[in-house]
């Protein structure tokens, strides 16, 4: 008898030491699900969180503590959601589900007024998908104290712009093409980008003929697409995130326009699915889908092995933006949080600030003031970007040069037009 | 030339979207709100017909457009006939059964670019040096025979005049035997028809969308108020004056403008002829 009960007073002191090891840091994930960046990040996050926890957990001061995902749906970019309501989910995901660190919102004016949000709760933020504003890095720069606590582990619109140029570039040097006419969604992300780049284009040497933009939820572009072809255009650099986007692809397609579609952010462009869903018209179509790992390449040794294990886990390739960085953010947080030996917000940041890992894109560091991810074209120096072309069904990487599977392709009737020479 | 081809085509393409909107109108008085949700709906069904259970691409065409029709029916007989007469409790009602068709299917998961639909054919085609896609040579060509098919069954079929009686004159219609409700019942199925009908012929030339849905109803009431509510003969040519004013500011000044087209109209409409191009509505009003 006295047995048994010591038997059962040593399983029951186990079992209880397991259950109060067990207590998990919470990760909130407040962002748009419905949109393929969060929806792809949330996806990101959950495998990670798998196989960290498969792992044996974070190993917080000594002890080792699983991770747990709580997601909460924003839908900030929704037409007609107001920022506030996404701030309300952010709060929700902090007070309600106890998140320790929070995932944050994807819109860019989301992204930027959950900082006040985050300073008040001293809640570690990473922005992992939708927010591209450079304003976001640059108001942590110049109120650091007040938003210390938040980073950006993915590239921003500004990187993009640099990519853009420098592969715009090549393509003029390599084949003599530089008649650009632009196509963007009527959104402030895709104004703005669209102007910068040709700006700097336009500085280089490069002819501009049109901006055209378009409404979301517009099911006809012939009208711009048209005038490209008059305009005698080359590249067609279009830049959006509305599915619609995919009807320009088969219009450019139907109308054998001779000019390259290029996506320096084209959100349908960037899915696996979008080859089957315009039936192969998507064939030429380049497209930047901001991180490594977000399409096929052998950046680091994590990018294909995370992304053999997307592929296992959900039975389709990674979709695009935000899945390479939804997976990264749990192991950034495991390795500041073991450095740190603690869940302490200003420890953490302390911790952050000198993240030095490989990770799916390239080596993480953060910049010490603004806390935006270190960019650069090599992998073994920084966070690199991908741009992929749709080849034959597969998304080829073709830029920047040190991760790139192929080269850059152009239809038979562009090459006709413009005698292109390979 | 681009301007007239594809006004053309962007003006049938209104019709499409409208003309559903514009029979359940004018003859149960009852506008229908579910008139977006039921052509983003049409051609979810269609997908899943199609691309889930394997069935070939007109049968799913069909069974889509017979759920409409069945939803129209059944929300006329079990809700909307409850709060028949009181406009405000009519758009309460379809628009809330409109957001949970539409939040369902985003529940669903239907997001993205990747639910689409097949184009019925597809060739790039010439027409007068423009060069315009098959699809939407389709859409033209359905759109002009629903417009004939609805002329012939309204002006030749004794259920048709029945709909025209109500629409004409709801009390002297009743006086000689039509009975209101059956004809509204009708004419909300039929519109419900119209606007699955519709979804399945212009979402093959994109994808089907959850925020489509909004703006489908969007151009529907635009249309039908320049039109004037209740009118047939006003909604084809508010579709046209819309259509043709739409491409000449996409074509000429810029294409995000378009939409504000569409809503500079209906204000302008309402400033210099209240009751549209052919409602008779504020006259009416007016004269008792």
């Amino acid at each position: 008898m006295l047995r048994a009960l010591v038997a059962a007073f040593a399983i029951f002191t186990v079992l209880y030491g397991q259950a109060v090891e067990a207590k998990p840091i919470v990760i909130g994930a407040a962002t748009d699900t419905e949109i393929l960046d969060g929806f792809a990040t949330v996806r990101g996050l959950k495998l990670a969180i798998e196989e960290i926890n498969a792992a044996g957990g974070v190993n917080l001061a000594g002890k080792k503590v699983p991770f747990k995902l709580e997601v909460m749906d924003t839908r900030d970019c929704d037409a007609g959601v107001p920022v506030s309501e996404a701030l309300l989910v952010v709060e929700k995901v902090i007070l309600d589900k106890g998140a320790d660190f929070i995932i944050g919102p994807s819109r860019s004016e989301a992204a930027l007024a959950s900082l006040a949000l985050i300073s008040r709760y001293k809640r570690i933020y990473l922005s992992t998908c939708g927010c591209l504003s450079p304003k976001f890095s640059a108001t942590i720069a110049e109120n650091y104290e007040k938003y210390k606590y938040a980073f950006r582990i993915t590239g921003e619109s500004a990187n993009m712009v640099t990519e853009a140029i420098d592969l715009l570039s090549g393509v003029n040097t390599k084949y003599g093409l530089n008649r650009m006419f632009v196509i963007v969604q009527d959104v402030a992300f895709a104004r703005a980008g669209a102007d910068i780049v040709s700006k700097k284009l336009k500085a280089k040497g490069w002819e501009i003929l049109g901006n055209e933009r378009y409404p979301s939820g517009s099911t006809d572009f012939s009208a711009a697409l048209l005038k490209a072809k008059d305009e005698r255009a080359q590249i067609l650099f279009i830049m959006g995130d509305m599915p619609e986007l995919s009807i320009l692809i088969n219009q450019w397609n139907d109308l054998k326009i001779p000019a390259l579609p290029f996506g320096s952010y084209m959100g349908p462009a960037m899915e696996p699915k979008f080859w089957e869903v315009t039936k192969g018209k998507a064939a030429y179509t380049v497209v930047n889908v901001v991180n490594a790992g977000n399409a096929p390449s052998n950046a680091t040794p994590w990018t294909m092995k995370f992304y053999n294990a997307y592929q296992k886990k959900y039975g389709n390739e990674p979709e695009g933006y935000g899945t390479a960085s939804g997976y990264m953010a749990p192991y950034i947080l495991k390795d500041a949080v073991e450095r740190a030996g603690s869940l302490d917000p200003d420890g953490m940041v302390a911790a952050l600030e000198k993240t030095d890992m490989e990770g799916v894109y390239g080596r993480v560091k953060f910049d010490p003031k603004s806390h935006q991810i270190i960019p650069d074209l090599d992998p073994d120096q920084g966070a690199v970007g991908t741009t992929f072309q749709w080849q034959d069904g597969k998304r080829v990487v073709v830029y920047p040069p040190k991760i790139a599977v192929g080269k850059i392709k152009f239809p038979q009737w562009m090459i006709d037009s413009w005698k292109i020479k390979d | 030339m681009e301007i007239l081809i594809y006004g053309l085509i962007n003006s049938m393409l209104l019709v499409l979207m409208a003309v559903g909107f514009a029979l359940a109108y004018s003859v149960s008085r009852v506008p229908n709100f579910m008139h977006g949700s039921l052509y983003v709906l049409a051609g979810y069904l269609t997908w899943v017909f199609l691309n889930r259970l394997g069935l070939g691409y007109l049968l799913s065409i069909l069974l889509s457009v017979g759920t409409a029709t069945l939803i129209g029916w059944v929300v006329y007989k079990v809700a909307v006939i409850r709060v028949r007469g009181m406009p405000v409790s009519e758009i309460i009602v379809t628009f809330a059964i409109s957001l949970t068709i539409l939040e369902f299917l985003r529940w669903l998961g239907l997001r993205g670019a990747t639910y689409v639909l097949p184009p019925f054919y597809s060739k790039t085609v010439t027409l007068l040096g423009v060069p315009v896609d098959s699809q939407r040579i389709a859409a033209v060509l359905i759109a002009a025979a629903i417009v004939l098919v609805l002329w012939i069954f309204t002006h030749y079929t004794k259920v048709g005049l029945g709909l025209r009686g109500i629409a004409q004159n709801e009390r002297a219609a009743l006086m000689l035997g039509i009975d209101s409700d059956r004809a509204a019942t009708l004419a909300l199925a039929l519109g419900s028809a119209l606007a699955a009908l519709a979804g399945i012929t212009i979402i093959p030339m994109g994808n089907i969308n959850v925020a489509t849905g909004y703006d489908v109803l969007v151009f529907a009431i635009a249309v039908c108020i320049c039109g004037g509510l209740g009118s047939w003969t006003g909604t084809i040519l508010a579709a046209f004056v819309i259509g043709f004013a739409q491409m000449i500011v996409v074509y000429l000044v810029a294409p995000h403008l378009a939409m504000v087209v569409a809503l500079a109209a209906i204000i302008l409409i309402l400033i210099f002829k209240p009751s549209g191009l052919f409602g008779r509505q504020k006259e009416l009003e007016e004269r008792v």
